[in-house]
């Protein structure tokens, strides 16, 4: 496929190896190669990828899907059988038409109308967060504030009883752990009978949630309520209603997106906070600062370091010719610290106005369906703890995850200041 | 050159992300039923603001309307 590929200069940083983001995002290897002309071929595994880490090159692929498709190969570094692609197949693996059936169906039941109609159970779901972690003098953030807050209101959303909860965060656990070097489960937990290269993340654990989904599927089926999961269960688009397994994989990565992304702001959020005490009292002497300071709480944190898109034909991007077939990576946490666009990337800047970031992607069909509500989550939690004027420490270094597509934290102590 | 623009939603093209109603909810407004976004009758902005509206939408479904 790449007749050139001996003449092109190697990269100039290991960005996909898991471990590597064990001490943090590799920033100085990004900036590296952001600055190298053109594009970087990156290897992976037999092959490799274009490294794109220029906020307008991500843009780019983004907005143009019929030339970077997502639904050849898969949208995660490895490519996937043609069995495994179609069997694991959600929005995010989609392209039109597809994709725009299925987005105009879940989009009727995640309207900003809607998003705004759960913000009074996300507030009182953070203010009791906030409450018993200034209570208790702080505590471990991942555990105690940033991982219920999103679980606990995405399940409210969806229906699911909040007894459940553990067991949600313990199944997308897993699946954030599929993303790592190595297997987090054996291939049968949780009765799982199904070949794991045909799951989501290659994780028994999604079979355990395709099953919880199921059941509740059934339930509303039989006794419609108010939920999303009705909603889902009723939704038609073009007289098409989802098929059981679209439906499947939506609830599946409606629990994961739902849940560990805005988990990962929240840390992030949390640990900058701490970092920066003048930016959190900016936020406390002026509330109105709140809108801004999401943005860059969510800029900072960039939760999803990268997508993948595979070229549908040749084509130029960055003045590099690229093949029909090419693993093309957009890697966000690059892009959000892109000095070209953002104005000293590196400072946390609660009142940055010009904030085009692209931690919800870089724009185009797939921009992040739960962007709203991950806004609105963040927004409330940093609105009750600003009225309590609490203030956050840092006592401990993050205790970081290896992975190279969430910038996940395991666990981060800090402590509340009198 | 400045003046108030009015503008159109591609309604084959939009699926309801809502960046526009968010940006300005007195000019779109999602429906109700299916979140496929239209323009408030009569609805228009000034054309600096109109440009950023279209290219921030991610379905890149809106277009000014040229008279």
């Amino acid at each position: 496929m790449h007749a050139e590929t001996m003449d092109r200069p190697p990269s100039p940083a290991d960005i996909a190896s898991p471990v590597i983001y064990l001490d943090g995002i590799p920033h100085d290897g990004f900036a590296a190669i952001r600055e190298t002309e053109g594009l970087v071929w990156h290897p992976y595994d037999d092959n490799g990828f274009w490294a794109v880490t220029r906020h307008a090159d991500v843009r780019e692929v983004s907005r143009n899907p019929e030339v970077f498709s997502s639904a050849i190969g898969h949208t995660n570094l490895w490519d996937l059988e043609a069995d495994a692609l179609e069997a694991r197949r959600s929005l995010i693996d989609s392209d039109a038409p597809d994709h725009t059936r299925l987005r105009r169906v879940v989009s009727r039941v995640f309207t900003p109308k809607a998003t705004r109609s759960w913000e009074d159970t996300a507030r009182g779901i953070a203010a009791d967060l906030v409450d018993a972690f200034v209570a208790r003098g702080g505590g471990d953030w991942v555990e105690l504030v940033a991982a219920p807050l999103p679980i606990r209101v995405i399940l409210a959303i969806l229906g699911v009883p909040a007894v459940d909860a553990d067991y949600m965060v313990e199944l997308t656990d897993h699946l954030v752990e599929g993303t790592g070097d190595r297997p987090s489960l054996p291939d049968d937990a949780y009765g799982n009978t199904t070949p794991t290269r045909l799951l989501p993340f290659n994780s028994p654990a999604s079979y355990a949630l395709f099953e919880y989904g199921e059941r509740m599927r059934q339930l509303r089926l039989a006794e419609p309520t108010d939920d999303l999961v009705t909603g889902l269960v009723a939704a038609e688009a073009d007289g098409e209603r989802l098929t059981p397994a679209e439906y499947r994989n939506f609830f599946q990565l409606l629990v994961f997106a739902g849940n560990e992304t805005t988990r990962t702001a929240i840390i992030h959020g949390g640990m900058a906070f701490a970092e920066s005490p003048d930016q959190w009292a900016a936020v406390v002497d002026d509330p109105s600062t709140v809108p801004t300071a999401v943005d860059e709480v969510i800029r900072w944190a960039t939760p999803i370091l990268h997508m993948r898109r595979t070229t549908s034909r040749e084509t130029l991007l960055a003045g590099t010719p690229l093949a029909a077939g090419d693993k093309v990576v957009m890697w966000y946490a690059a892009a959000n610290r892109d000095p070209e666009v953002f104005d000293e990337p590196f400072r946390f800047d609660v009142a940055r106005s010009d904030n085009p970031h692209f931690a919800f992607g870089g724009g185009g069909p797939h921009f992040c369906l739960g962007a709203f509500l991950a806004k609105m989550e963040v927004q409330v939690l940093l609105e009750e703890m600003a009225r309590r004027g609490v203030r956050l420490e840092q006592r401990s270094e993050p205790v970081r995850l290896a992975s190279n597509f969430v910038h996940g934290v395991e666990s981060l102590e800090l402590g509340v200041l009198a | 050159m400045s003046g108030p623009v009015r503008l159109a939603v591609d309604v084959d093209r939009c699926i309801g992300i809502g960046q526009c109603e968010l940006l300005e909810p007195e000019v779109f407004r999602l429906d109700d039923e299916t979140a496929i976004s239209r323009v408030v009758d009569g609805a228009t902005l000034g054309r600096e603001r109109a440009a950023e509206v279209v290219e921030r939408c991610p379905s890149m479904a809106i277009s000014i309307l040229e008279d």
